[in-house]
C-alpha cells in the first residue's frame, strides 16, 4: 500500500554518501569492518529505564550501545545501536463496537521510525513490522494474567528509534559474501529488545503478570579467519561458533539465529523464532538464546525496582511502613 | 518454625511465601502452591480479623499477603492522570449522567471507590435499578438530569459496553445537581447553580426556589 497522504522522501538510504577511494578500492574498506570485541557469551550493555512517557500508564526505553568504536574515515557508523521505546496504554475500556470480553485484550504494535534503518521506512506499518507485532503479542500473551482485567484492553506500542541492520553496510560496496546482507538478521535482535522493553513497560503499568519475560538472542556465526577455532559445541560445522546477542554488522556470515521470550522464574518459553541452517545445533542454539534472556532479565529487574522506588519515594523517605529499600539516586550502568 | 522475613518490594513472578502459611490477596497468584507476586510494589501482610467465624476451625487465621497496586499520590503520579482501576461488582462509584432514555440513564463512571479513573467507563442506570420501592412507577426524567453527579453501586459488569449501576438504596443517588440557568439571566454569574436537597426526591434552586425531582442520595 502506498502512502498518499504525505510527501514522502525517496525510498532508499538517506545517510550521507560514502565515497570509496578508487585508488585503494576494496582493501581499505574491508579493513574498516567492525569485529566483535566482547566475549562470545557476553551481551552488549543494556540501558533500560521506565516511566518516560508521562501520559502512558507504563513506558520504558531500551538502548543497546555498541562498544566505543575506533575512529573511522567515514561519517557512517560501522555499528548500529538498538534504541527502542515502549508505551503501554491501559487497561482502559474497550471501544463501543468491541464485543464483551471476560479478559484483557492485548494489542501490540511495533513500528520502525522512518529514520530507524539505512533503508528508509514508510509511515504505514509494513509486513515485517506487523510480523514483529504478532511475535511480540505471542511473547506477552503467556505472561499477562488477563482474567484480572475483564472488559478492558491494553495497547503495547513499541517504536524502534534506531534498528539493527541486517549486515555491515560496507558489504554492499565491497561485494563480498551475500550471506550477511538482507537476511533479516537484524530483526532478531530487534524482537529480543522489543520483548524486553515491553516487559518492563507492562510491569511499570501495573498489569498483572506471572513473571517478568525477557528476550534473548543467540546465533551461529561462521568466521573465515577462525579456522579450527569453532566446533566446541555439538553439531556445529568447521569454523562455526555460537555467540550471544549477535550484532550482524560484526559477523560476515551468520548461519542461524534464535530469539526466545523466556520466563526465568518459571523456566518457561513463551516465544521462539529460529531462522537459518541450524543443522544439528538447534538445541544448543536455543539454550544459548535462553542464556541471553536470563542475562537480560536482570536488567529488567533492576529497572522495575528503580521505578517502584521512584513511585514510593514519599513513603520511603517518611519512613512509615518500614520500607528499608535503598534509595537509588544516581544512575546505575547496567550490564547484562 | 517461623516464616521467612517478608520482602519490602516484590517484582512480578517473585515467590512470597507458601500457601500453608499465607493466603493470597490482591496482586498475587499461586503457582506450585507458592504465592507469587503478580505486580511490582510493596508487600503487605494483613491479619484477618480474629472475630471471623472461620477462626473456629483453625487455631489462628493465616495472614493475607497482598501487593499495593496504586502508589500514594505524589507529583509524579498526578502527571500520570489517575490510577489504573476497574469497576467491580459491589464497588461504589461516582458517575456523571450523560444521557437520559425512557428506560435507562447513561452515565460515565469517574471514580471507583477512592480512586479516580484514568478514563471514564460507560455505565447505565436502568429504570428498575433507580430505587427499591415503586419500581414500576419510576420516570427517569424525574430522577436524573444530564450533568448530575450520582453515587451508585455496580450491579454487574453488564453488556459489551455498559456497566450496570444501581441507586436502589438510601445512600445512593444524586449527590450534586445543578439548575439550568437561562442565558442572560445570571449576568456574569456561573453558567450553572448548585441545588440543595430538600427531600429524598426533590432538590431546590437556592435563587429561584424552583423545585426539581431527583433521586437524592442521603447526606452523610
Amino acid at each position: 500500500m502506498t502512502d498518499r497522504r504525505r510527501i514522502n522522501a525517496p525510498s532508499g538510504g538517506t545517510n550521507a554518501p560514502v565515497f570509496v577511494n578508487p585508488a585503494t578500492p576494496a582493501d581499505s574498506l574491508a579493513s574498516q569492518r567492525p569485529t566483535r570485541t566482547r566475549a562470545p557469551d557476553e551481551l552488549r550493555k543494556i540501558f533500560l529505564k521506565t516511566g518516560l512517557v508521562p501520559l502512558a500508564s507504563g513506558s520504558a526505553y531500551l538502548e543497546l550501545s555498541p562498544p566505543s568504536a575506533p575512529p573511522t574515515k567515514t561519517l557512517t557508523p560501522s555499528r548500529t545501536s538498538l534504541k527502542l521505546t515502549c508505551a503501554v496504554h491501559g487497561p482502559k475500556p474497550l471501544p463501543r463496537s468491541a464485543p464483551f470480553s471476560p479478559h484483557l485484550i492485548l494489542s501490540t504494535t511495533v513500528k520502525f521510525a522512518p529514520f530507524a534503518t539505512r533503508a528508509r521506512r514508510g509511515y504505514i506499518r509494513d509486513s515485517t513490522e506487523r510480523d514483529l507485532g504478532v511475535h511480540l503479542e505471542t511473547a506477552l500473551r503467556g505472561v499477562v494474567i488477563g482474567e484480572r482485567w475483564p472488559k478492558s484492553g491494553v495497547e503495547v506500542i513499541v517504536t524502534v528509534i534506531e534498528g539493527e541492520e541486517d549486515g555491515w553496510w560496507g558489504d554492499g560496496l565491497v561485494g563480498g559474501s551475500s550471506g550477511a546482507g538482507g537476511g533479516g538478521w537484524g530483526l532478531m535482535s530487534v524482537l529480543a529488545g522489543t520483548i524486553t522493553v515491553a516487559s518492563a513497560a507492562i510491569a511499570d503499568a501495573g498489569i498483572d503478570c506471572v513473571d517478568l519475560v525477557s528476550g534473548g538472542v543467540a546465533a551461529v556465526v561462521r568466521d573465515v579467519d577462525a579456522k579450527g577455532k569453532g566446533k566446541t559445541e555439538e553439531g556445529l560445522q568447521e569454523g562455526e561458533s555460537l555467540v550471544l546477542d549477535p550484532c550482524p554488522a560484526e559477523h560476515k556470515d551468520m548461519v542461524a539465529a534464535c530469539v526466545v521470550g523466556y520466563l526465568a522464574g518459571r523456566d518457561e518459553i513463551t516465544e521462539i523464532w529460529m531462522k537459518g541452517e541450524t543443522g544439528g545445533a538447534a538445541d544448543v542454539l536455543l539454550d544459548k538464546a535462553v542464556h541471553a534472556a536470563v542475562a537480560s532479565v536482570t536488567v529488567v529487574k533492576e529497572a522495575v525496582k528503580e521505578s517502584i522506588e521512584q513511585k514510593y519515594k514519599d513513603v520511603l523517605s517518611s519512613g512509615q511502613g518500614g520500607f528499608r529499600g535503598p534509595n537509588i539516586t544516581k544512575e546505575v550502568e547496567m550490564t547484562g | 518454625m517461623s516464616a521467612p522475613p517478608l520482602l519490602d518490594f516484590a517484582l512480578p513472578g517473585q515467590p512470597l511465601g507458601p500457601t500453608s502459611k499465607y493466603t493470597p490477596g490482591p496482586g498475587t497468584h499461586i503457582y506450585e502452591s507458592v504465592i507469587h507476586a503478580s505486580i511490582s510494589g510493596p508487600v503487605v501482610s494483613t491479619h484477618a480479623a480474629p472475630t471471623s467465624t472461620t477462626s473456629a476451625k483453625s487455631s489462628k487465621p493465616l495472614p493475607t499477603l497482598s501487593i499495593t497496586r496504586n502508589p500514594p499520590p505524589n507529583p509524579s503520579s498526578f502527571l500520570r492522570g489517575g490510577a489504573s482501576v476497574l469497576p467491580e461488582v459491589d464497588s461504589v462509584v461516582l458517575c456523571r449522567i450523560t444521557r437520559l432514555g425512557a428506560r435507562f440513564a447513561s452515565a460515565e463512571i469517574l471514580v471507583v471507590g477512592e480512586l479516580v479513573c484514568r478514563e471514564p467507563f460507560s455505565g447505565m442506570i436502568r429504570r428498575e435499578d433507580v430505587r427499591a420501592t415503586e419500581k414500576d412507577r419510576v420516570v427517569i426524567r424525574e430522577m436524573f438530569r444530564v450533568g448530575d453527579v450520582v453515587r451508585g453501586v455496580v450491579l454487574s459488569l453488564g453488556d459489551q459496553s455498559n456497566y450496570y449501576i444501581s441507586t436502589a438504596k438510601n445512600e445512593y443517588g444524586v449527590v450534586m445537581a445543578w439548575a439550568h440557568v437561562e442565558a442572560g439571566e445570571g449576568a456574569g454569574g456561573a453558567a450553572k447553580r448548585a441545588m440543595y436537597p430538600v427531600s429524598w426526591k426533590e432538590v431546590r434552586d437556592p435563587v429561584t426556589g424552583v423545585v426539581e425531582g431527583r433521586k437524592v442520595a442521603k447526606p452523610f
